[in-house]
């Protein structure tokens, strides 16, 4: 976001005298549906999860004042605790795992065969419903699945997944769907580097990890940057993925797979008998709030460097 | 994971044609051709219904999204001054706020306005909730466009509204069917709002009348081909699109990182 603001500073010095009349209600014009749009259905509706997130409600009767009452409760609920900690997991470990493997797969795919190709493959599962995944990754992990098959295949004796470790499966699946993206955002960053780079670190003796290292990274280092501010974003908006497995249109899926998304819907709209407690899942969609921006905000000043030109 | 992913895909399309107690018996085969499975799944497991609302919902809501987003992308991408970049901004962070932080406020105003359970109603929030992405993809197609050609038209004298309507729209055409595409792609697979905004089925999109047969399978004992159908429902239309389309969609959804 920022990028662009900055993108847009440099295109657009002011290179006249004063905006005529004229163009400023033409600005007016083209811009106002989208702004009215948006500000009553989205900026509202963001600034209203404040105030409700102060108050007991059901969406029905009164609103009652609570003050701090409902973020006091958050931090003794072990429910929303979970969830938070699951939410941290996917963000951390699960960022972590991502950007190793699609460095892992750059690497590999650098001298491959049809890497186009390969690339559209790895990036397919980001334009399919996060459910059907859901569905199929279960199904990969099903007793007497394809991964107990390869297992048992190995000599190996295989655990119940879906039932004793569906967080693993649902965090293993995470990564699976979201790696294709950043390998093809970092392709499109090595891609731009002059080949001779790479020509002159080989003369000079230089191996593949030390040409990824002194060349390959500092020269990706600004889209790093940008793709771990997606990831963030990303990741805390997952919820379709998780919700898929054992949820169905009227269940939820178990408690200790739940992340702050689902643990919203769970306090709201959610399972048989739907909580309606908007005030108290007000509160949850806050933190989640406040967390992305303090994640993002931390992100920007720890590995924000002056990107190179070349 | 090449492999992994092929396989997958693969296995699943195969699966929507083979019958039930075969998948059971031995999960990887070659089909059997049980066209049946499709017209079953159409039919009672109601993903016709579904089908047709989601292709309605779709339509209209990327083709609203790309009408709204098109004139403010282009007066914030071409704009001058504080305004159109403060303005770029406030967009711009629409896109790191989540759908699960507004939804609650979202339900009432939708609820006041008796808009909830209600087709218009999602097509509105899809609409909606697009719109960050959808603006700021299009700011950054228009400020790339040259700027001669809208300069000659101000000197020949037309207006800046003509001067868009007529030669920056049909220049930025390529940028508007990848927003149009990117918004389909992204609300075909949409299924927590609809999962909160709409109750009947009737009404019911495809991602919802998945997990409705999810949930019907746990009383009514599971048949795998008639959920695989469902499944190859849901991704034909976007393997077939990512086929046609798909170096402009990997260029559209990574967009933003690569600048």
């Amino acid at each position: 976001m920022a990028v662009l603001v900055r993108e847009h500073a440099r295109l657009h010095r002011p290179h006249g005298p004063s905006i005529s009349r004229q163009r400023r209600r033409a600005f007016l014009v083209l811009t106002l549906p989208a702004v009215i749009l948006y500000t009553i259905f989205f900026v509202g509706p963001t600034l209203a999860s404040f105030w409700v997130s102060l108050h007991a409600w059901d969406g029905v009767t009164e609103m009652r004042w609570r003050g701090l009452g409902n973020y006091a409760l958050l931090l003794e609920d072990e429910v929303f605790l979970a969830a938070f900690r699951n939410t941290l997991a996917i963000l951390l470990a699960g960022g972590l795992l991502v950007f190793l493997l699609s460095f892992a797969l750059l690497l590999g795919m650098r001298a491959m065969a049809g890497r186009r190709f390969a690339r559209s493959v790895i990036f397919f599962p980001n334009i399919i419903a996060p459910i059907v995944l859901s569905v199929l990754w279960g199904f990969l992990f099903s007793t007497g699945g394809l991964v107990d098959a390869a297992l048992s295949g190995m000599g190996l004796d295989p655990p119940n997944w879906l039932g004793d470790h569906l967080f693993l499966v649902i965090f293993l699946g995470l990564i699976w769907t979201h790696t294709g993206f950043y390998v093809t955002i970092l392709m499109a960053a090595t891609d731009r580097i002059p080949r001779y780079f790479y020509e002159a670190a080989e003369l000079d003796g230089a191996g593949p990890l030390q040409q990824f290292r002194h060349i390959t990274m500092p020269l990706t280092w600004d889209v790093v940057s940008t793709a771990a501010v997606i990831w963030t974003i990303s990741s805390l908006k997952v919820f379709d993925f998780i919700y898929a497995f054992g949820g169905t249109s009227n269940d939820l899926p178990p408690i200790h797979t739940w992340n702050t998304a689902v643990f919203i819907y769970a306090q709201t709209f959610g399972g048989r008998v739907p909580a309606y407690s908007f005030g108290y899942a007000s509160a949850s969609a806050v933190v989640t709030l406040v967390s992305i921006v303090i994640f993002v905000l931390l992100l920007r000043r720890v590995i924000r460097r002056d990107p190179i030109q070349f | 994971m090449v492999v992994v992913n092929l396989t997958v895909l693969a296995w699943m399309l195969v699966t929507s044609l083979r019958e039930h107690r075969e998948i059971f018996a031995r999960p990887f085969d070659w089909p059997t051709f049980a066209w049946g499975n499709y017209a079953k799944a159409w039919q009672s497991a109601d993903f016709g219904v579904a089908a047709g609302n989601s292709l309605l919902l779709v339509a209209t809501a990327a083709v609203a999204v790309v009408i709204v987003a098109a004139p403010a992308g282009y007066a914030l991408g071409r704009g001058v001054g504080r305004a159109a970049a403060s303005l770029t901004l406030y967009f711009a962070l629409g896109i790191g706020v989540p759908v699960q932080v507004i939804v609650i406020p979202l339900f009432v105003l939708m609820e006041r306005l008796s808009l909830v359970n209600n087709l218009f109603g999602l097509f509105l929030l899809y609409v909606a909730v697009s719109l960050p992405f959808t603006v700021f993809l299009l700011t950054g197609y228009f400020a790339s466009l040259p700027a001669e050609l809208e300069e000659a038209a101000a000197i020949d004298g037309a207006s800046r509204l003509r001067a868009f309507w007529t030669i920056m729209l049909p220049l930025a055409r390529s940028g508007l069917i990848t927003a149009f595409t990117l918004n389909a792609i992204g609300l075909w697979n949409e299924a927590f709002l609809a999962l909160v905004f709409v109750q009947s089925t009737g009404k019911q999109t495809l991602p919802l009348a998945l997990l409705g047969f999810l949930a019907k399978q746990q009383y009514s004992g599971a048949d795998y081909g008639v959920l695989f159908a469902g499944v190859a429902m849901l991704v034909l239309p976007m393997l077939l699109l990512y086929v046609w389309l798909g170096r402009r969609i990997i260029e559209g959804m990574t967009l933003g990182a690569g600048k």
